[in-house]
């Protein structure tokens, strides 16, 4: 790119500020207000942060299970799968969240009128926050099953072939030869889904959970300055995003570097 | 002395790609035995089914008819259970294989690629297994190149170190299918270099190729195979200078 092109860009930047701010000016943004709830909007983050880590994390490890039952011959496991991933793909999150949470407990209640002792009833009775992650689980796992199919899929049969042909077992050469490079080639995707589930994970705010945008919203409404607090909300989503980008992108340079001559 | 490998009325079919519903036989009962420290060529036109009997041997293909014997462990085509499952396991240990296209592991360097069998199928120690990958490394002249990752080294290199992974194995027999097809030409010498000295040393081979320098020099036996089955099986000298069919001459005069 040549200089006068990066200067056009950079003007183009500052002239959408520009008009952002003017905007917000018009609209009799109450500036002093927003810089009084920015430290209580940032507590959320920390839930935020919590429920998109272990709910990826849950994810990842659903998503090896679904690939691998996906790609075995065993038609239980094929089927399972194939039923989860399709299932999962074609509803609405939103449905699934309240399926979580509000119909699981009344799946534990009948459990009770059939019998089941109380205490695994109860178990059907979820907080928001275990709720929210295992909603969110459930959801990526099914998205992040078909990357990882696809991830195994793309290494070349030839090293199956060289794997079994030192004598190794089917399940030795999954995990020493392919998973290892699989799970290689899913980290770009795998990093892309985290990003879309820090965003995604404002949905447990409608469960009560005490996190970014149930906070924008639950302050916004009282005082009638929702926008102010959304904006507020949509900044720091956005920080957060840019950061993890930029962890992305040294994460797939370094493991660039490897593949390089 | 009783043959390493013994094969008998082989028979291998595969759907046909081209017409729906029907098969294709591409190896039409097979007979063979190779003598311990025997080399043993197998050439043909493409598709006479050179490739699939060898990965037949190993059970890369599950035949269809006939036996394989390798090494006393016997195993029948069509059945199947635990044992026959840890058959095929121990043949793999005893049979080593290498490939047109290399498949060395991407992900480990060459010396991890060496110790790979060793440890995760023999359950050797971290500290044998590398002794003894050095060991193959150096035998393959490559133990300067111990620390390096594939995508770093040349076709030629990298079928080197693949030799080395099947020999760290300590297998009786080796299999190798085209192992220089997918060279450049200037470093077809430095493996076909590797496949004689390993031929004086007394490895049993069975070798799929058209590398003529090396039948010449160190096969005791090349077959003919076509359409499935062996046509002729002779010495290189009788095979080349006197062939029995019409058949080989032919095809002797495309690749002599």
């Amino acid at each position: 790119m040549n200089r006068g092109y990066v200067l056009k860009l950079a003007l183009v930047w500052v002239a959408i500020f520009v008009v952002l701010a003017i905007t917000f000016r018009l609209l009799e943004f109450d500036l002093p207000f927003m810089l009084n709830w920015t430290g209580f909007l940032f507590k959320g983050i920390g839930y935020t942060i919590l429920v998109s880590a272990i709910s990826i994390l849950f994810s990842v490890l659903l998503a090896l299970i679904g690939a691998l039952a996906r790609l075995s011959k065993n038609p239980i496991a094929n089927g399972l799968s194939t039923f989860y991933v399709s299932f999962i793909r074609g509803t609405p999150q939103l449905v699934q969240v309240y399926m979580i949470y509000l119909g699981l407990p009344q799946v534990g209640q009948s459990l009770e009128t059939l019998g089941a002792p109380g205490w695994l009833a109860d178990l059907f009775v979820l907080p928001a926050i275990p709720s929210g992650i295992l909603a969110l689980s459930i959801n990526y796992g099914a998205y992040m099953t078909e990357t990882f199919r696809a991830g195994i899929q793309s290494i070349h049969g030839g090293q199956r072939e060289a794997a079994l042909s030192l004598g190794m077992t089917q399940g030795q050469c999954t995990r020493r030869i392919i998973l290892p490079q699989a799970l290689r080639i899913v980290i770009p995707p795998v990093g892309n889904d985290f990003i879309a589930m820090l965003k995604d994970s404002s949905l447990v705010s409608l469960m009560g959970v005490m996190e970014l945008t149930w906070r924008a919203t639950k302050i916004g409404r009282r005082y009638f300055r929702s926008l102010e607090l959304l904006t507020v909300a949509a900044i720091f989503y956005w920080i957060m995003t840019i950061i993890l980008q930029t962890i992305q992108g040294r994460i797939e340079a370094r493991l660039g570097r490897g593949r390089q001559r | 002395m009783a043959p390493i490998i013994k094969v008998r009325n082989l028979h291998k079919r595969f759907k046909d790609p081209a017409h729906k519903g029907e098969w294709l036989e591409v190896i039409r009962g097979v007979d063979l035995d190779v003598e311990p420290g025997q080399v043993i060529v197998i050439i043909g036109r493409s598709g006479a089914g050179k490739s699939t009997l060898l990965r037949c041997l190993n059970f890369l293909e599950d035949p269809d008819e006939g036996t394989v014997e390798v090494d006393g462990v016997e195993i029948r085509a069509g059945e199947h259970s635990r044992e026959r499952t840890q058959n095929i396991i121990e043949i793999r240990t005893k049979a080593g294989m290498v490939f047109q296209s290399f498949n060395l592991f991407p992900h480990m360097t060459a010396l991890q690629n060496v110790i790979e069998g060793p440890i995760t199928v023999k359950k050797w120690s971290r500290e044998r297994a590398i002794a003894k990958a050095e060991e193959e490394l150096k035998w393959v002249g490559l133990l300067d190149k111990r620390d390096e990752y594939p995508i770093r080294l040349s076709g030629g290199q990298q079928q080197r170190i693949a030799i080395a992974r099947g020999l760290a194995m300590e297998p009786k027999i080796m299999l190798f299918d085209e192992p220089t097809s997918a060279l450049d030409p200037e470093l077809i010498g430095e493996v076909v270099e590797v496949m004689e000295r390993l031929a004086r040393e007394g490895m049993t081979m069975v070798v799929v190729s058209h590398e003529m320098h090396f039948v010449h020099d160190v096969a005791n036996r090349v077959i003919f195979m076509d359409g499935g089955v062996f046509v002729e099986d002779a010495p290189p000298a009788v095979m080349f200078s006197n062939p029995e069919h019409e058949d080989t001459r032919q095809f002797l005069t495309h690749i002599l």
